[in-house]
C-alpha cells in the first residue's frame, strides 16, 4: 500500500554491471540499464507500495529524476543507493566544502512512487542538462 | 607488433588501478576476440573496444579531418581567457606530460579526476606523511587486510582474488592464515566475499577511526557505542590490529567523499601510523582509474603538484576548491574545457555540467560518451594499453609498461600525439 514519500539518505557508487556498461559505452541501454537505477531496501519498497522495476521519483533539494527501483535485500532501512552517474549527479550540488570533492556519499533525498513516469536516456539527459531544462 | 592472429601474453589491463598485468588477448583478423584472465569489466574493454566508438573528429557536429578538428580547439585555447584542462586518470604518462606543456604555454588550469575521488587522500598525506605498502608486500605478509569504504568487487574486481586471497611467501594458505575484513556503511558484494564485516553509521568514519586510535592507546571511553558499533567490539578491534604481524588498510570513495573528506584520511593515515609502535601496517587507496596515480606522480614530477594547478602566473600554483575543476566549473570561472580522456558531463554535479553547457567544449575521447554530447569539438583518440603503448601507475605506486596489441582505427592517433599538434599551433599563435 502506498504511503507517500519516504525520506532516505541515498549514497553512490560502484557497481560491476555500471563498470561494464561504461567500458561498452555510455551512449548504450546498457549504460542507462546500469545507472538509472535506485536500490532500496525492502521496508522503502513496502512504504512506498511498489515491486521491484517500478519507476520512482528521486528529489533532492535542487531537483527531482525518475529511475526504476531494485529492491536490495541486504541494504540498511534509511539508505539508498544509486550508481555513480549522471542519474545521481542530476541531483546533487556542487558545494565541495572547498576540498574540490562534492558530496557524492551522502544525498538527503524524498522518493515517491511515479508508476509510468518516463525515465530520460543518457542523451535526453545530457540534453536537459544543456537546455538546463528541469 | 600488431600482427593479425596473434596472442599477447602478461598484457596490464587498463581498467582500474590494479594494472592486472597477466592479461592474455588474443587477436584474430584484426579483432581482439578474447581475453583471458580479465575480470568482466577488463573483457569489457578489451573485447568490446570498438562499441560505441568515435571514428571521425567532429566540430558542432560536422565530420571534418584531424588537422580541421585540432585548428579550431586551437581557436577556442588561443581565444579563452581561463582554459581549463581536465580528465588525464584514463591515459598514459606522456599525454599526461603533455597536457601540463599545454597549460604552462597558455596560462590556464589543469586539474585530473583525482578531485573528485582521491583527492582528499592527497591532502590527508600533505598533513600527515604516509605509510605505505605494496600490493607484492600485502600478498607475501599480510595477515590481516582491512577494507574500508570500498566495494573491491564492484569496482576492482580482482583486488582480492589476485592479490589478497592468494599466497604467499610467508601466507602459506590465504584462507587461514590471512583474515580480510570490511568496514562499510552498507553491505555490498564484497561484504559476501569477507571474513569479517563491520557496518557503522553514515558520516561516522571519522568518529570510528578516531575511537580506535584512543583504544590502541588504552583509553577508556565514556560512551557505549560510536558509530553505531559497541565499544566492547571496537576494543577487540583495536586489539586484532595492534596484534597482527602485518596488517594493510585498504581504503575507498567512502572515506575520501564522505563527511569529514580528508579529515578521514588524516585520521586513517594516523591510526596507521599508531598501529606502527606496536606492530607493521600500511595503507592504500583503492585507485579507481588506471592511472589516476600516474596523473598525480607525472604532474607533481613536472609542476610540483598533484592536481588542482593553475598557471595563469607562468609559475604553478596548487590550491583544491579554487583550482579543483567542480569549484572551477561552478563558480563559473572557466571560459573552455579541455577534456582529455574523463567524461565531466556523467560524473560531475548539476551545475558543474550546467556550466559547460555554456562554455566550448573540446572532448579527446576513443569513445562517444556523455561529453561528446555538449562539446563543440570531438577528437577521437587511441586507446592506451590496448591502441597504443605508454606507462602507467599501479594504484601502490609501480609503474608499468603498457603494451599495443592491435592497431587503432584508421587515422586515429593517441591522446599525446593529438595534444603535440595542439601544441606546435598554440606555439605559433600564442608567440
Amino acid at each position: 500500500m502506498n504511503s507517500g514519500s519516504i525520506n532516505v539518505i541515498v549514497t553512490s557508487g560502484r557497481t560491476l554491471g555500471q563498470g561494464r556498461a561504461m567500458e561498452k559505452g555510455k551512449i548504450t541501454s546498457d549504460y542507462e540499464d546500469a545507472v538509472a537505477i535506485c536500490e532500496l531496501d525492502e521496508t522503502a519498497m513496502k512504504s512506498l507500495g511498489i515491486e521491484n522495476g517500478e519507476t520512482i521519483v528521486v528529489k533532492s533539494g535542487i531537483d527531482k529524476i525518475a529511475v526504476k527501483a531494485k529492491l536490495n535485500k541486504n541494504l540498511h532501512p534509511g539508505i539508498a543507493f544509486i550508481p555513480c552517474g549522471p542519474y545521481f549527479n542530476y541531483l546533487l550540488e556542487s558545494y565541495t566544502q572547498h576540498t574540490g570533492m562534492p558530496g557524492f556519499k551522502s544525498l538527503a533525498v524524498s522518493i515517491d512512487a511515479a508508476p509510468g513516469a518516463k525515465i530520460p536516456s543518457v542523451e535526453e539527459l545530457a540534453q536537459m542538462m544543456k537546455e538546463g531544462t528541469k | 607488433m600488431t600482427e593479425a592472429n596473434e596472442t599477447f601474453k602478461d598484457v596490464p589491463c587498463t581498467f582500474c588501478g590494479c594494472l592486472c598485468d597477466d592479461i592474455i588477448i588474443e587477436v584474430e583478423e584484426g579483432k581482439i576476440v578474447k581475453n583471458t584472465n580479465g575480470c568482466p569489466i577488463s573483457k569489457e574493454r578489451f573485447v568490446g573496444r570498438m562499441e560505441n566508438r568515435r571514428l571521425q573528429p567532429t566540430v558542432s557536429g560536422n565530420t571534418v579531418t584531424l588537422e580541421k578538428a585540432v585548428e579550431r580547439a586551437v581557436e577556442i585555447i588561443a581565444s579563452s581567457k581561463r582554459l581549463l584542462i581536465y580528465g588525464l586518470s584514463s591515459t598514459e604518462n606522456d599525454a599526461q606530460r603533455e597536457a601540463y606543456r599545454l597549460a604552462e604555454l597558455t596560462g590556464s588550469v589543469v586539474d585530473n579526476t583525482t578531485s573528485v575521488c582521491h583527492g582528499p587522500t592527497i591532502l590527508g598525506a600533505q598533513e600527515s606523511g604516509e605509510a605505505t605498502a605494496s600490493l607484492a608486500e600485502t600478498r607475501h605478509r599480510s595477515d590481516l587486510v582491512i577494507y574500508w569504504g570500498a566495494n573491491p568487487a564492484a569496482a576492482h574486481p580482482r583486488h582480492i582474488p589476485h592479490y589478497i586471497r592468494q599466497p604467499g611467501e610467508y601466507i602459506k594458505d590465504p584462507k587461514e592464515d590471512r583474515k580480510i575484513w570490511l568496514v562499510d556503511i552498507r553491505a555490498t558484494t564484497t561484504s559476501r566475499m569477507v571474513d569479517r564485516f563491520i557496518r557503522i553509521e553514515p558520516g561516522t568514519d571519522l568518529e570510528v577511526l578516531q575511537t580506535l586510535r584512543a583504544l590502541i592507546r588504552g583509553h577508556k571511553l565514556d560512551v557505549s557505542e560510536v558509530g553505531g558499533i559497541s565499544i566492547p567490539e571496537l576494543e577487540e578491534v583495536a586489539t586484532a590490529m595492534k596484534t597482527a604481524k602485518y596488517g594493510v588498510l585498504f581504503f575507498g570513495l567512502g572515506l575520501t567523499q564522505s563527511r569529514g573528506r580528508h579529515r578521514n584520511i588524516d585520521a586513517a593515515i594516523r591510526l596507521i601510523q599508531d598501529l606502527n609502535a606496536y606492530t607493521k601496517w600500511g595503507l592504500m587507496p583503492m585507485r579507481g582509474h588506471y592511472n589516476v596515480s600516474g596523473a598525480n606522480k607525472t604532474s607533481t614530477w613536472v609542476t610540483g603538484y598533484p592536481y588542482a594547478i593553475d598557471f595563469a602566473r607562468g609559475y604553478p600554483r596548487f590550491q583544491p576548491g579554487e583550482y579543483t575543476a567542480v569549484d572551477m566549473l561552478a563558480r563559473g570561472e572557466a571560459d573552455a574545457l579541455l577534456n582529455i580522456a574523463a567524461d565531466p558531463v556523467a560524473h560531475f554535479p548539476r551545475s558543474a555540467v550546467a556550466h559547460l553547457a555554456k562554455i566550448p567544449v573540446i572532448n579527446i575521447d576513443p569513445k562517444i560518451n556523455m561529453t561528446s554530447q555538449l562539446a563543440e569539438v570531438n577528437i577521437p583518440a587511441a586507446i592506451a594499453g590496448i591502441e597504443c603503448d605508454g606507462a602507467a601507475t599501479r594504484m601502490d605506486g609501480l609503474p608499468l609498461y603498457l603494451r599495443k596489441v592491435i592497431e587503432p582505427p584508421q587515422g586515429v592517433i593517441p591522446d599525446r600525439d593529438i595534444l603535440r599538434m595542439m601544441i606546435k599551433s598554440l606555439e605559433k599563435v600564442m608567440k
